[in-house]
């Protein structure tokens, strides 16, 4: 799903967020990506997803090449990537339902088809009886719920996290975590970002440490 | 499919419109600077096409009229027509006697009673003379007068309606100007309506950056903007249009007192329907292209960081 060779990427004032990155990540593999602040594991989920191109290497996500990948492809690209984002990036001045539906309709999908599949993606993350309220009157873990169900109710291939529980306390992040747990059961391969080691131990899933932009640590796709 | 496509198109239209009506003050701004801003051509255009329909009802042909001397009798004129009337670049030519002069004079200018007081005819018998090439050369019209004026019998040679055809020529590069101005004009509706959608893309770039991020292509997220941009600019030609009509409302009475006094039953005219449609389509074309333009620009520098 995901084969990174020799990957760099520097940023302007010669700065290597990367360094040498070697991974391959199977289909269906649920994999963490830990490090301290600044060690990469951003910026490897902005190569993952097209918003950054890497400066040297081969990259190959979902057998796409990041280096070659046209930009008019970018669209088409992300659709086959569920994104969680830390700060969930809703929009404030649509419901519930519609945040949901916006990838549906991005893709358009059939006006038949998009109820059904917004209220199963809601109904996944346990907010289907919300779907008629806005952002702003959710807690945050509801918040990050309507963000995941937004990233999956395309049944993308490949689901990204990055760090999906920052603002969350022990008993919302579990909550979260058994989502992604989900997801993976069912196929999906999971990809997440954090260095929250609770969630971590918890899951007992392969492990890929970053420092200082180089793969330090690497558990295995057996683990 | 195609259904489907239609489907969401008229739906970006809607949610184009609803956006449109949920900022009603900066919208109406927006189409009352665009109408005011078509309606200036416009309203040329109409003044112009109105002057040019009242001066082609009068005949713009070189006609000639020769004012004959007070002495010459009826017999001479007569002579002297059947003279003219021989030459090669002549078509036809018409004896007006004074007797019938002054009764033509009487009927039309409205003075009837006060001529009644005169003792004498004050008019000179004329020949109207149509020269057989009547849209000939300036120069060839003019060496007829001059041959014509060598008769003794004329005492004034002159060439009618000339200034008719001047009119005509500045009328024509009125049009010419109007065309300019409305270049001009256009060019600024693409200003106002680019800088518009420009604030309206920047007031949703979170929205943009997001639906980037989960894959939305350039042309769906132009997409209600574009339409934002047409109907704005179609509010505005229909607005332009409403102000052409009030204003010739407004000048309608006026004018009708002045066509009185010539004795015309000359009548204002509103756009007609292909200059209306003309006018319908460049509003709605100006407001398309502003917002793909200001829309093609910014979306290129709103990329997920």
């Amino acid at each position: 799903m995901i084969q990174f060779t020799h990957v760099f990427k520097r940023y302007p004032g010669n700065f290597d967020a990367l360094r040498n990155i070697n991974l391959q990540i199977q289909p269906g593999e649920m994999v963490f990506i830990t490090g301290h602040s600044g060690a990469g594991k951003s910026t490897l989920l902005k190569l993952i997803t097209a918003i950054e191109r890497p400066t040297r290497g081969e990259a190959l996500v979902n057998g796409s090449n990041l280096l070659r990948l046209p930009r008019r492809r970018i669209p088409y690209f992300r659709r086959e990537i569920g994104v969680v984002f830390q700060d969930h990036k809703l929009l404030l001045d649509r419901t519930v339902y519609d945040n949901v539906a916006l990838p549906l309709i991005v893709t358009g999908t059939d006006e038949r088809e998009v109820p059904r599949r917004v209220r199963a993606a809601l109904e996944m993350v346990g907010l289907l009886s919300k779907e008629r309220m806005y952002p702003i009157t959710l807690s945050g873990g509801e918040q990050q719920r309507v963000g995941i169900a937004r990233a999956v109710v395309n049944k993308p291939p490949l689901l990204l996290a990055d760090e999906p529980t920052g603002n969350l306390d022990s008993a919302l992040s579990d909550e979260i975590l058994d989502l992604f747990l989900d997801f993976h059961h069912h196929g999906v391969t999971v990809l997440v970002a954090t260095h929250d080691w609770h969630l971590i131990n918890r899951a007992r899933k392969r492990v890929m440490e970053l420092n200082h932009g180089e793969l330090v640590r690497d558990t295995g796709a057996a683990a | 499919m195609i259904k489907n496509y239609f489907m969401r198109h008229a739906q970006v239209f809607f949610f184009s419109l609803g956006q449109l009506s949920r900022t009603p003050i900066a919208t109406f701004l927006t189409v009352a600077v665009i109408g005011i801003t078509l309606a200036l051509p416009a309203c040329l255009y109409v003044a112009i096409e109105n002057l040019q329909r009242l001066s082609g009802s009068w005949d713009s042909n070189g006609q000639i009229s020769l004012f004959l001397k007070r002495d010459v009798n009826d017999a001479a004129a007569e002579k002297l027509a059947a003279k003219i009337r021989a030459l090669p670049a002549v078509s036809r030519v018409n004896y007006i006697s004074r007797d019938a002069a002054l009764a033509e004079f009487k009927q039309l200018s409205g003075f009837g009673e006060a001529l009644e007081a005169l003792e004498r005819n004050p008019l000179p018998a004329v020949l109207v003379v149509l020269p057989a090439d009547t849209d000939s050369h300036p120069d060839k019209l003019q060496a007829l007068v001059k041959q014509l004026r060598r008769y003794n019998e004329v005492d004034i040679a002159q060439i009618d309606l000339e200034w008719v055809r001047r009119l005509h020529a500045i009328l024509e590069l009125a049009r010419h100007g109007v065309l300019i101005l409305a270049g001009g004009l256009g060019v600024a509706v693409l200003l106002i309506i680019g800088n518009t959608i420009r604030l309206a893309v920047l007031n949703r770039r979170d929205e943009i950056v997001i639906t980037k991020l989960i894959g939305g292509t350039n042309a769906f997220i132009r997409r209600p903007f574009l339409y934002a941009g047409t109907l704005q600019g179609l509010l505005g030609a229909m607005l332009a249009w409403l102000l052409v009509a009030l204003a010739l409302l407004l000048l309608s009475s006026p004018i009708d007192n002045l066509a009185g006094l010539y004795g015309s039953r000359f009548e204002a005219k509103n756009l007609g329907l292909p200059a209306s449609l003309a006018l319908l389509a460049a509003g709605g074309l100006l407001g398309w292209l502003g917002s793909r333009l200001a829309v093609g620009r910014h979306l290129r520098t709103l990329e997920p960081t």
